[in-house]
């Protein structure tokens, strides 16, 4: 579609997504009135810069589902991802918000290559993580044969891929190269013994030079794929050039912003990634502050595409840390060792990469009255952490239980964090 | 409430007259399949020798070798680029058994989840949580499509991390559960140590493991459900098949979709209504991979009463296996697996022993394998490095975690006739 017609669209669509929420949902309603704007005061995409944010925290705010704008009985699904404490991100979805987002991805895919000849293994989880479910649709609309393998048993994955003839996976970039590490060990050559040919890689930040390595290595393009639950889940990818990710303009008006001040910047600049999905029913998102730095490129792509693309994503503004493809924010970690009474409130993460893999170990203070030699004792109480982190994380991390006053204290901000996947 | 009033109730000549129509179809679908052209070729039957539903006996049987020996596309009996979805599951050796689906055998599938839970009065109205594994599994995605079919609410979980799954029932007001019945007590007991009464809770529908109506008793009142037994397997496309009504004495069998038979395992005599024997079910809809008398091993029998609710004839609960196919957590495991693993690894000697257990609730199963004197040094950890060795290995094929012991060679059983190598604990304690 020509970019005026694509712009006049994104109008459209807004003008009705902020009148139905002005009219239908408290949450906005409020929030709106709070910022002093009415619909009417939308009078062309440039004045959607006079609609006020919205904000993750919002999400956990309104836990389980005050901002959903659907019935119980319109709903037909939950997705859940981790929330900045306690409670998950709940997201919900009617029947055309699953329809959106297959449609989304059965784009993206389709500009991948992929089509009814394909088999695509997706080896991202399944169940609430948006990843399986989202790609697994994406795939099944395009008509390829879906081979559901979900996560783990990589050996068993690739006998499979070998087997079955899969010609595209659907995964995160490190479970990528961990299937490259387990294949060489198995002395399979994804490149020579296999037909897969595309990798629509995501849900983790990856650099050019990951890229680069995997495609030299195993002999297959790397794609880039892009979303969050709060949009639904993944649904924008990069095309056959492999010049940045298409967001379908159509269904979402995509800005970045300076995140100190709010202000929309130019294409080119790098900022926060902010996004207004327009016609999501049951959770809409009016610009919803992603938390992802990237850049916009608006010209139109030497594929034909006038959608415009985002650079890959170069970080986060927030403390947010993506652990083998699942959200964590050191907030959380703080919340569930609080309800552990034989530990302090220092603690450490140490993030590092193991193979391919992220490894997170966790260092935590003992309580004075609960320190003691017994090995027995100790034991006991790191495994009580390792299983209320994993509880309230949903990912196995290490626990080392650390001597009372043994860890760095911190005079300004703490610095807690130490990821060293980065080298 | 019924989903599909007129199949789910159609019977006498009607249904008879589908049947033979959609197995001579069948039978015409499997020709594609060069196994299934050469085995009718060879008792030269074909489908035009269909002209009355007990004409089927003229049929050979399949079994799950059969299966075995197209790994892993010979059964197929459409071109690939037609095939949407491929599941596979467990074989009897090192191989899986693949399963391929067309877009028209995922619509049928979903069709037949929804006709069951409608069947126990399940509507758009409900919230479903899916508390069994997707992926390769058929039980997840199968009830998945079935219950978005219906415009139910789905909560995708999967199996584990049961505190948040309690929290999401409390919190999203869940009204119905899938998932197998060892699970279903473990999240009772878990619910009960968080003080949760788990208030929403209306419907279980449990299955992919025997459980006995003491079982079902025991989950009614701990988790304040109506429980239901749910039957299938991956080759009749997945869970589904039957699935009991709100009589709860029997599973209906969806006849217009499967035309079943019980036979004598040992002759392969057909019974009759009432005699117990193994369950043999030629699918009747099926195109991307057509079965003929395909024998499930299950051992079953046809009621003779009429149920009240209208539907057609019911097989009883399934009651054991006319092989030796074990059900481990849900997972099927055939213990010539287990043989052709440790037969793999040179550190292993010929013998070993399966045991298996329920500790807490979960199925547990140990295998104590014999190290060849060669391996069988004093360090521990070289010990240890065969036996993650072995875990690892056995996981592989098995899909599943097991115990292992190492013991010194020579000293397991040796068995002068039949081997009888597994010990099943279990009992009927759940």
């Amino acid at each position: 579609m020509p970019v005026e017609q694509l712009s006049e669209l994104q109008y459209k669509r807004m003008k009705t997504l902020v009148y139905r929420l002005y009219s239908f949902s408290e949450f906005y309603h409020k929030r709106m009135k709070e910022h002093n704007v009415h619909p009417d005061d939308i009078r062309s995409l440039a004045d959607v810069t006079k609609l006020p944010f919205m904000y993750k925290s919002d999400l956990r705010d309104n836990y389980p589902d005050k901002i959903f704008t659907a019935s119980q009985d319109e709903l037909v699904r939950y997705h859940v991802s981790s929330g900045t404490t306690g409670k998950p991100t709940v997201v919900g979805y009617t029947q055309n918000d699953l329809e959106l987002w297959t449609t989304s991805l059965a784009r993206a895919l389709t500009g991948c290559g992929l089509g009814r000849g394909d088999v695509m293994q997706v080896s991202y989880g399944y169940g609430l993580f948006t990843g399986g479910l989202g790609l697994h649709y994406g795939a099944e609309r395009i008509g390829a044969t879906v081979v559901p393998t979900s996560v783990g048993n990589t050996e068993r994955q690739i006998e499979l891929m070998q087997d079955l003839k899969v010609t595209a996976i659907a995964c995160t970039p490190s479970y990528m190269i961990h299937i490259g590490e387990t294949a060489d060990r198995m002395g399979v050559s994804i490149e020579k013994d296999t037909y897969l040919k595309v990798a629509v890689l995501g849900a983790e930040p990856w650099s050019e030079q990951m890229k680069m390595h995997i495609q030299d290595r195993l002999g297959i393009r790397a794609h880039n794929i892009f979303g969050t639950s709060e949009l639904s889940g993944p649904m924008f990818c990069d095309c056959a050039e492999q010049n940045g990710i298409h967001i379908w303009a159509d269904m979402a008006y995509t800005e970045i912003i300076d995140p100190d001040t709010g202000e929309q910047l130019p294409p080119g600049e790098k900022g926060e990634l902010v996004m207004t999905v327009l016609q999501k029913e049951a959770l809409p998102m009016i610009r919803y502050r992603i938390g992802d730095i990237t850049s916009m490129d608006d010209s139109v792509c030497a594929c034909g595409r006038t959608h415009p693309r985002i650079d890959r994503l170069q970080g986060r503004v927030d403390d947010m840390l993506i652990i083998r493809g699942i959200n964590v924010f050191p907030s959380q970690v703080e919340h569930a060792l609080l309800g552990i009474p034989e530990v302090s409130g220092h603690f450490m993460i140490v993030v590092d990469k193991k193979g391919a893999l992220d490894e997170m170990l966790v260092q935590v203070e003992m309580n004075p009255e609960a320190f003691s030699d017994k090995v027995q004792d100790i034991m006991e109480i790191s495994k009580k952490v390792s299983h209320v982190l994993k509880n309230s994380l949903n990912i196995s991390v290490g626990v080392e239980l650390a001597a009372p006053g043994a860890l760095p204290r911190f005079e300004g901000k703490a610095k807690r964090v130490i990821d060293r996947r980065l080298n | 409430m019924f989903w599909d009033k007129e199949m789910e109730t159609l019977g006498g000549k009607a249904l008879e007259d589908l049947q033979v129509k959609r197995l001579r179809q069948t039978i015409r679908q499997a020709e594609k399949v060069p196994f299934f052209k050469n085995l009718l070729g060879e008792k030269g039957v074909s489908a035009d020798d269909i002209n009355k539903i007990t004409d089927v006996s003229k049929l050979p049987f399949t079994t799950k070798k059969d299966l075995q020996g197209g790994y892993p596309f010979g059964f197929l009996a459409v071109p690939k680029k037609e095939v949407v979805r491929i599941h596979t599951t467990s074989g009897t050796t090192g191989k899986p058994t693949v399963v391929g689906y067309t877009r028209k055998d995922l619509d049928n599938w979903s069709e037949l989840i929804a006709r069951n839970m409608t069947m126990v009065g399940l509507t758009d109205e409900d919230t479903f949580q899916n508390a069994v594994n997707y992926g390769l599994f058929t039980g997840g995605l199968g009830f998945h499509y079935g219950a978005e079919k219906i415009g139910m609410t789905v909560i995708p979980s999967g199996t584990g991390n049961t505190k948040r799954q309690i929290e999401m029932i409390d919190d999203f007001g869940v009204t119905a559960v899938h998932c197998t019945p060892s699970y279903a007590m473990h999240l009772a007991e878990v619910a009960e140590e968080m003080g949760s009464k788990l208030e929403t809770f209306k419907t279980g529908l449990f299955g992919a493991e025997p459980w006995s109506d003491n079982t079902r008793k025991t989950l009614e009142q701990k988790l304040g459900v109506t429980a239901y037994d749910s039957y299938g397997m991956s080759e009749m496309y997945g869970p589904g098949a039957a699935f009991e009504c709100q009589e709860r004495n029997g599973l209906h069998f969806w006849h217009d979709c499967y035309l079943i038979e019980i036979i004598d395992p040992e002759t392969e005599e057909v019974l009759a209504p009432g005699e117990r024997g193994e369950l043999v079910v030629t699918p009747l809809v099926k195109e991307a991979m057509p079965l003929i008398r395909y024998r499930t091993g299950d051992i079953t029998c046809i009621l003779e009463d009429e149920c009240p609710c209208g539907r057609g004839p019911r097989i009883a609960r399934i009651t054991g296996r006319s092989d030796d196919m074990l059900v481990i957590r849900g997972i099927n495991v055939f213990p010539s697996q287990i043989e052709h693993v440790l037969r793999t690894l040179p550190e292993v000697g010929d013998q070993f022993m399966v045991y298996v257990d329920r500790i807490n609730h979960l199925d547990e199963m140990t295998i104590d394998v014999e190290i060849r004197k060669e391996f069988f040094s004093g360090e521990l950890s070289d010990l240890e490095k065969i036996q993650k060795k072995i875990i690892h290995a056995l996981r592989d094929t098995l899909n599943l975690r097991t115990k292992v012991n190492l013991v010194e060679h020579e000293s397991l059983p040796r068995f002068e006739g039949k081997a009888k190598r597994v010990i099943d604990r279990r009992g009927d304690a759940i």
